[in-house]
């Protein structure tokens, strides 16, 4: 059903609309969204204004005067990017009114965003919120919207599993950490191999809390580069057995022809563990643990096959919680911008 | 024969009690497994909270008959281990930081109190004094149920243990209970120290009994007193054991399970080889009765 117009509206240039070259074209840096800005508070018909420029999206929610149209709206952008107007329209969302509270509550909770249900998201849009306030660009209608769409947006990713679950490697392999050690300041953890893969998820553990690493490789020198780099213990790949009952968390990815964790070394080191769980993730290939390691008890091994599979299932199960999410977004949209609605009547007269 | 109390006799208000529990069990349940929601501690504490103090009032009106604790035949038995583990999850729980330990815990009240309410044979009509003049007997049979009721929450962290760690081996961790299970390190050290609890409790209770069994020899049944002993014991190697690490986790949560069934079996059968009428004269029946 379509809406008539709104003073409240919002332009999005975004991954649904506009391939990666045209969103290329249509980035900003700070100093243009300054100019920008500084363009929409002449315009004497825009009342209100606030930009959202990620690095995969650009949205301006503005608020007109009474008889304004949108036009004024996408004549101050175009001239902003030195484009066609035209041109501009064929690439770009416009909603208004309620739709447009709606779509910034999908935005925020990261329905609408590339890989669903990403939290990042939603710091940006606090992060342009706080902008647009500071500079006095945002008013009534604008700060009521954004207040009351975060605490949407909230309630959308506290209550639906849109933000559950991890979908890369190694934020798979931290979570299942913490469902292994619960808080992973008391967890070490051992780096066997200094590959990207491992020092991806070395910072992912170190980001969740993880203090004591160790870093190691076939050679001395290398194995205390990037222990200097990364921040840990040097270790040799020669001496595993002696320091391996001292390590929680073991990431493997070493180039290696025969697995460097046998089932007989973690037999040895079992003893020496205290019954406290082994988490082995093998990022190698080929692999750098074998199968029969997990058969003890409290030794979880997962390969990069398992963590993709997670991976793959969690993307999947966000997608299927959209529907929920956007049913709410829907109901809370429709609260707000009736709120909204009534106090400019009641404001008229 | 029952005691009104508030309107209400004292087994109405069990069963009221046991609506709610089945209530917070079945709305936790739908609320973790359907909406995909954490059942935030607040709500299912007030609710099992709620159902606790509805048991204790019918308890409370059972227990104003005697004079005493409601623990002379194995309807009250089981309400009492009931009403301890979930006074454990409610008094205890929330340090654990275990979000689906009230739902456990409102499910585990539920089956055994409904349970007790439908064998109706459970709730032979004893209505007189039942621990004499001693109240360190009474004491020692409210002990002994107490720390039945610590291991019943004990057997439930050990199969959130089991659940927890099957889904990690198995890779099975997208969906269902993992995400709302506590951490396979957490949940051992929650075992730990309830196994630990459970075991001083019930030491306390039995080193009480003991002081009377010593007095009075006939005052307890062999079978009683074997039972009992096997208990302790079991329970005394399985903390043993996995203090000097050599029970492996998965083992310990799986003895936790065997032996909490094992205890309640053998209530059963102490219980039925109990005489129910028997001379009040000596302590021996209803004491037999009253622990295991």
């Amino acid at each position: 059903m379509s809406r008539e117009h709104d003073s409240f509206s919002v332009i999005s240039i975004n991954h649904e609309v506009a391939p990666l070259e045209v969103r290329e074209r249509y980035s900003m840096d700070d100093t243009k969204v300054g100019a920008l800005y500084a363009n929409l508070r002449a315009n004497s018909q825009i009342s209100e204004s606030l930009v959202l420029n990620t690095c995969n999206r650009f949205e301006l929610y503005t608020e007109t005067g009474e008889h304004a149209s949108e036009q004024c709206v996408l004549e101050t952008l175009a001239k902003a990017y030195q484009v066609d107007i035209e041109d501009l329209k064929a690439h770009l969302h416009l909603r208004s009114g309620r739709d447009a509270v709606q779509h910034l509550i999908e935005v925020a909770a990261g329905l609408r965003s590339q890989i669903t249900g990403e939290a990042e998201i939603f710091g940006q849009v606090k992060a342009a919120y706080a902008v647009s306030q500071d500079h006095g660009y945002a008013g009534k209608t604008i700060n009521r919207v954004f207040q009351k769409g975060f605490q949407a947006a909230k309630l959308i990713r506290n209550t639906t599993p849109v933000g559950q679950g991890q979908i890369n490697i190694a934020n798979v392999a931290v979570d299942l950490a913490g469902k292994i050690f619960g808080d992973l300041n008391a967890a070490a953890a051992l780096s066997l191999g200094t590959g990207e893969i491992g020092e991806k998820t070395v910072k992912a553990l170190r980001s969740r809390g993880a203090e004591t690493f160790g870093v190691a490789s076939r050679s001395q020198k290398r194995a205390e580069e990037v222990a200097r780099e990364w921040g840990g213990i040097p270790r040799l790949l020669q001496d595993l057995e002696m320091y391996l009952p001292e390590y929680d968390i073991v990431i493997a990815s070493v180039g290696a022809d025969e697995a460097v964790i046998t089932r007989q070394i973690i037999k040895r080191c079992f003893a020496r563990r205290k019954g406290r769980p082994l988490f082995l993730i093998d990022l190698g290939l080929p692999r750098n643990i074998e199968k029969g390691c997990e058969d003890f008890d409290n030794v979880f091994l997962y390969n990069l096959d398992d963590l993709a599979t997670i991976a793959d299932e969690n993307l999947a199960q966000r997608k299927q919680a959209v529907v929920d999410a956007r049913t709410i977004a829907e109901q809370k949209s429709e609260f707000i911008w009736n709120a909204i609605v009534k106090r400019r009547e009641h404001e008229k007269g | 024969m029952s005691n009104i109390l508030f309107g209400l006799a004292d087994k109405q208000w069990i069963w009221v009690a046991t609506v709610v529990f089945a209530s917070t069990f079945v709305l936790g349940s739908y609320s973790a497994l359907k909406l995909r929601r954490k059942t935030g501690r607040p709500y299912i504490l007030g609710l099992v909270t709620f159902g606790w103090v509805l048991q204790t009032i019918g308890l409370y009106a059972r227990g104003l008959q005697y004079g005493g604790c409601p623990l002379s035949n194995q309807f009250e038995l089981v309400q009492f281990m009931v009403w301890s583990a979930i006074a454990i999850y409610i008094f205890v729980g929330p340090a654990f930081r275990v979000s689906l330990l009230g739902v456990f815990t409102s499910g585990f009240a539920c089956i055994f109190s409904i349970l007790s309410l439908v064998l109706q044979h459970w709730d032979n009509p004893s209505r007189e004094p039942i621990f004499g003049d001693s109240p360190w007997i009474e004491t020692h049979a409210a002990l002994a149920l107490f720390s039945y009721g610590v291991f019943g929450v004990l057997t439930l962290t050990s199969a959130m243990y089991l659940l927890q760690s099957r889904s990690l081996k198995t890779k099975n961790v997208v969906g269902g209970l993992f995400p709302f299970l506590p951490s396979i390190v957490e949940l051992v050290s929650i075992n730990r120290r309830l196994l630990l609890m459970g075991f001083v409790i019930l030491t306390v209770s039995l080193a009480i009994g003991y002081k009377y069994f010593i007095q009075d020899l006939d005052s307890v049944l062999t079978i009683k007193l074997a039972a009992t002993i096997a208990v302790w014991l079991a329970y005394a190697a399985t903390l043993l054991l996995r203090q000097k690490f050599s029970l492996s986790t998965k083992k310990f949560a799986w003895a936790c399970i065997g032996i909490f069934v094992a205890a309640l079996l053998s209530l059963a059968a102490v219980n039925r080889s109990t005489q129910p009428n028997g001379s009040h004269a000596s302590l021996a029946t209803e004491h037999s009765q009253d622990a295991p």
